[in-house]
């Protein structure tokens, strides 16, 4: 009998838990916690425990397939990879490049996001490359980079442990990162102030010393509110603002018109708890702020992300240790797509594509001449689908057929395309329209590194041999490269890609696998072999020269409830399940905490439609209709109702809307218009 | 061993062992005027014939035998006691031994207790529901056992004044929370078990429902388990635990998971170690050590009479080891 215990890193959310993956001849058999990893300390929450659950399911293709006659076949590799090059090509020769669209995924390594994006840029030209960051954090990069210059976490998170106050807005931490609410809660356990804001009840509320249930929608009202009492009761940090920021005029002109009644008027919170909020924040020395999705997926996402940076520039709680600005973000690696440049408009690093510089230097190294305007991003391209300028997709690792708002629209877009490709490990919602759907590789199965929510970088290594006659994803696209007619794509082994990253991307150039070695783990910046990474950013000046405060209009959300779609919905996650489902609906012990989806409903409006517990009601926007179980609890505001978006058989994602925020193209998934009948 | 003694005859005699036979061999000698010392590893003689019922063959009562001897060997002259004792090595030769013995601490001054047996009534002791897990005795505190609550020492405070009996460390360390701060430095704080042993009812309510409700039923505490030997059990059926809520049902879910392994528990501490919520788990079976499973129940309070007697019944319908365990 053969055992091994290889180092590994979690694949499901942005915290980054390293773990040992168990592996009994060949087999992968379980996780062993690693406590000398500095995330997890030896203790990963369940979805952490059962990782690995999934990598033997029997629905893992195995083979590729291709769609005849409306019925997937197995084919060799060969044939594949055949039918796609040639698909690929003659689409591209009759439409032009820009024809074709290419989804990057953030559960994939650095190593093949890059090549990825390599993929689309340097081989079939064109800058229609995108990934599900568009949908969770695409409003973050633009206002933290508007902002700051950096569109990533300021600070790291075991610094949480140290903050006076913190501020959470927006993000359930509790349930989606188990790890970084222990520092939370361990910071409070020291006497830090904590506070909530959020529309639903979510259970770290009950350890907050200040809880804010604002309106879904209200957040820059809620925090010019926040802001205008910090400078009453003058606590904003004066030399801060003198020496490191600039436009603090105009904010202050602007948040003087959000005194503290007209906000506890729009956003249904009482001024006694705002004050208390503000005197919290501004009179701490070290406040960090942490937010999620509750800030970024609205039509006014990056005014939401502006307003934070806003708020703790005007207290000087930028660039030092345990304070910042947080995103969390949600998937292990998203960080690191955004990071390799599987963004329409950036190379890695943030390199724009419209600089001609960053430009040059990327077509000198791949000896190719590169597209010059940005591309489409995800939400743009179902709608180039539709019209039919957008004829090709390739989709690596990504489910958007129950991601993506509004999806009888989208799966109307993904079959009107003349042809699409899915690389996944499980035949998702989105690859069973797919003509060609290639094997992938779970994480057990390659090398690579993961970049994990505070800019740190961590290998994972390959456990077992990969199953049936799946590939590693780096492998397939490096393969295809080649068919196509790419040149440089003759890599042996991920380590090379990522000597390549290192060399064209300046905050990665530090880093390499030697230095990733026995679980260390480095946070960039890494600029050259000996910088030790960043543990925090914006210390002696920030990314852009000068934080930019931004003054910030109060604007309600796209599609409000009226009379005859009288509620708020609100999407998001839960504790046992991840995004949609794909692994997490395959591990029995997640799959046997929470079967299926619900609607949360307050218990006065259950009783105003006569709803009991646990009936099967239907809701209904003005895109789709769904029936779901409804669950009557306090946890939520009258007038709001909650619907998780994991479950494909009731998916909360057919009622959301398509509105944008204009700068990120990121959909309001937070707010939309529905009603509830019972059917 | 350089006892004389009139009658000419040199040495002492070293008995080891302090049971009936050891006691009878020990007066003996006593009485042939030898000096005897009697070393015994438990706190006090008299052995397992203390615990006997009848002896064979004549069906007599056996503590009618044995206590006459006891009172005998304590009152003795020429013998000396040393009890909480070890022989460690024997040297030298016939006529001229010399041995060493480890004497543990006590942490009762004998000469000083009254033998009140307060202590053994104290607070805490009371919580205990069987006998044999008594681990305050008037003659000792049993260290492996005492989780120096301090109930004990305040109880001889109270009865002897100045003149108390226990010395046990605990006593230093409730003064110490009479101290100032700065005075405190370096000397040892107060464990949470104690702390929590200490609590009135309603703060050690307040206590876990503050600790517990951090909970993320990540099922960390059971998984890393050592002797966690059902498959799910009750933390896994929808009767008990509501799949899929956060934090799961409070205590319920903890109780559950202390009562399952309650008599198998060797307290290793894995349990807190895998929280990712640092949860002090460890403290429950600390507590849990010295309680008998129903008592438990008043350690983790907040659970309804209904509900405590369900999961009793429950308990005492099915046998605490199932034949199938867990691949």
């Amino acid at each position: 009998m053969n055992s091994d215990f290889v180092l590994t890193v979690c694949p499901f959310c942005g915290c980054g838990c390293q773990f040992y993956v168990q592996v009994m001849d060949g087999e992968v058999t379980g996780v062993v916690p690693c406590k000398t990893d500095e995330m997890s300390e030896g203790k990963p929450c369940i979805k952490g425990r059962n990782a690995t659950d999934f990598i033997n399911h029997p629905d893992r293709l195995k083979s590729p397939l291709v769609k005849r006659n409306g019925k997937f076949e197995p084919i060799s590799w060969d044939e594949a990879l055949g039918i796609v090059s040639r698909r690929l090509s003659e689409i591209k020769q009759k439409h032009g490049p820009d024809s074709i669209g290419i989804l990057s995924s953030a559960k994939c390594t650095n190593e093949e996001n890059f090549l990825l994006m390599k993929f689309a840029r340097a081989v079939i030209g064109t800058n229609n490359i995108d990934h599900c960051a568009r949908l969770c954090h695409a409003s973050t990069v633009v206002g933290l980079v508007k902002a700051f210059g950096s569109g990533a976490m300021t600070n790291s998170v075991p610094e949480i442990e140290g903050a006076d106050c913190i501020f959470v807005i927006g993000s359930n931490t509790m349930e989606q990162h188990p790890l970084i609410s222990l520092r939370v809660l361990r910071a409070k356990a020291k006497g830090a102030k904590l506070i909530v804001a959020d529309p639903r009840r979510t259970p770290l509320v009950d350890f907050a010393d200040v809880y804010l249930q604002h309106r879904p929608g209200t957040d820059v009202c809620l925090l010019n509110g926040i802001m205008n009492l910090i400078l009453s009761l003058n606590l904003a940090n004066n030399d801060f603002i003198a020496q490191r920021t600039e436009g603090f005029e105009e904010l202050k002109k602007k948040i003087e018109e959000y005194p503290p009644e007209k906000v506890s008027r729009i956003t249904g919170v009482d001024v006694v708890a705002l004050e208390k909020a503000a005197r919290f924040y501004g009179e701490a020395e070290k406040a960090s702020i942490l937010y999620a999705m509750g800030i970024t997926q609205h039509t006014t996402g990056t005014e939401n992300v502006l307003s934070v940076a806003n708020l703790a520039m005007l207290t000087g709680n930028v660039g030092r240790e345990s304070t910042g600005v947080n995103p969390l973000r949600g998937q292990n690696n998203v960080q690191g797509a955004c990071d390799m440049g599987a963004l329409p408009d950036v190379y890695s690093g943030y390199q724009r594509v419209k600089d001609k510089e960053a430009r040059a230097k990327f077509e000198k190294a791949w000896g190719v001449k590169l597209p010059q305007e940005p591309g489409l991003t995800v939400t743009e391209m179902t709608d180039s689908a539709i019209n039919g300028s957008l004829k090709a997709m390739y989709i690596m690792g990504e489910n958007p057929a129950l991601s993506d708002p509004d999806i009888n629209h989208l799966k109307k877009a993904l079959s009107s395309l003349d042809f699409l490709v899915a690389q996944d490990i499980f035949l998702s919602e989105a690859a069973q329209f797919a003509h060609v759907v290639l094997p992938a590789c779970s994480f057990a199965e390659k090398e690579g590194t993961f970049t994990a929510t505070d800019r740190r970088v961590q290998r994972i290594r390959k456990a077992i041999e990969p199953i049936g006659d799946s590939q590693p994803d780096w492998i397939i696209v490096s393969e295809l490269a080649r068919r196509i007619g790419g040149i440089q794509f003759n890599y042996t082994s991920p380590r090379e890609i990522m000597e390549e990253i290192a060399s064209l991307t300046p905050s990665y150039a530090g880093i390499s696998y030697e230095r990733l070695d026995n679980g260390r783990t480095l946070a960039w910046p890494c600029l050259s072999e000996e910088h030790p990474g960043t543990r925090f950013l914006h210390k002696d000046g920030f990314t852009r020269g000068k934080g930019r405060f931004f003054a910030i209009d109060y604007r309600e959300p796209a599609e409000l409830p009226d009379n005859e779609y009288p509620f708020i919905l609100t999407t998001g996650r839960l504790m046992f399940q991840y995004h949609t489902g794909t692994m997490t609906r395959r591990i029995p012990a997640l799959e046997r905490e929470l079967p299926t989806g619900f609607v949360e409903i307050n218990p006065e409006d259950a009783r105003k439609l006569s709803i009991s517990q646990g009936e099967r009601v239907k809701v209904k926007s003005r895109r789709g209709e769904i029936e779901i179980k409804a669950y009557i609890t306090e946890e939520i505001l009258q007038g709001v109702v909650f619907i998780p978006f994991h479950f494909a058989e009731c998916p909360a994602n057919e009622l959301t809307s398509r509105n944008l925020d204009p700068e990120a193209k990121i959909p309001e998934f937070k707010v939309c218009a529905v009603k509830i009948y019972k059917g | 061993m350089d006892k004389q003694d009139g009658n000419g005859k040199i040495g002492a005699v070293l008995v080891v062992g302090g049971g009936i036979g050891g006691i009878q061999a020990a007066l003996d000698l006593a009485e042939s005027g030898y000096y005897v010392y009697l070393v015994e590893k438990s706190p006090s003689i008299g052995g397992i014939m203390a615990q006997l019922d009848k002896t064979f063959p004549t069906n007599d009562c056996s503590m009618c035998i044995l206590s006459p001897k006891l009172v005998e060997a304590g009152r003795h002259l020429n013998i000396q006691l040393i009890t909480n004792a070890e022989l460690e090595e024997v040297s030298g030769e016939e006529g001229r031994f010399r041995v060493k013995i480890l004497r543990r601490p006590r942490y009762i001054d004998i000469e000083k207790c009254t033998g009140c047996g307060l202590c053994a009534q104290s607070d805490f002791s009371n919580l205990k529901e069987r006998e044999e897990e008594i681990w305050v005795d008037r003659i000792v505190i049993d260290e492996a056992k005492c989780i120096q609550c301090g109930e004990c020492t305040l109880a001889c405070l109270e009865e002897n004044n100045e003149n108390h009996a226990i010395t046990n460390i605990v006593f230093e360390r409730r003064k110490l929370t009479e101290l100032p701060p700065e005075q405190r430095e370096g000397r040892e704080p107060e464990t949470l078990a104690q702390r929590v042993a200490l609590m009135d009812e309603e703060s050690r309510k307040e206590f876990w429902q503050r600790e517990l409700s951090r909970c993320i039923k990540c099922f960390g505490c059971r998984d890393i388990c050592p002797v966690w030997i059902y498959d799910g059990a009750e933390l896994e059926d929808a009767e008990w635990i509501k799949p899929g809520e956060i934090p799961p049902a409070v205590p319920l879910f903890q109780i559950i998971r202390a009562y399952r392994i309650a008599s198998l528990c060797v307290n290793c501490g894995m349990c807190e170690e895998a929280c990712p919520m640092d949860i002090p788990l460890r403290t429950i079976h600390q507590l849990m050590w010295r309680q008998t499973p129903e008592s438990v129940f008043e350690v983790l309070p907040g659970l309804d009479t209904e509900t405590k007697e369900r999961l009793i019944r429950r308990v005492k319908e099915k046998p605490m080891v199932k034949t199938e365990i867990k691949k």
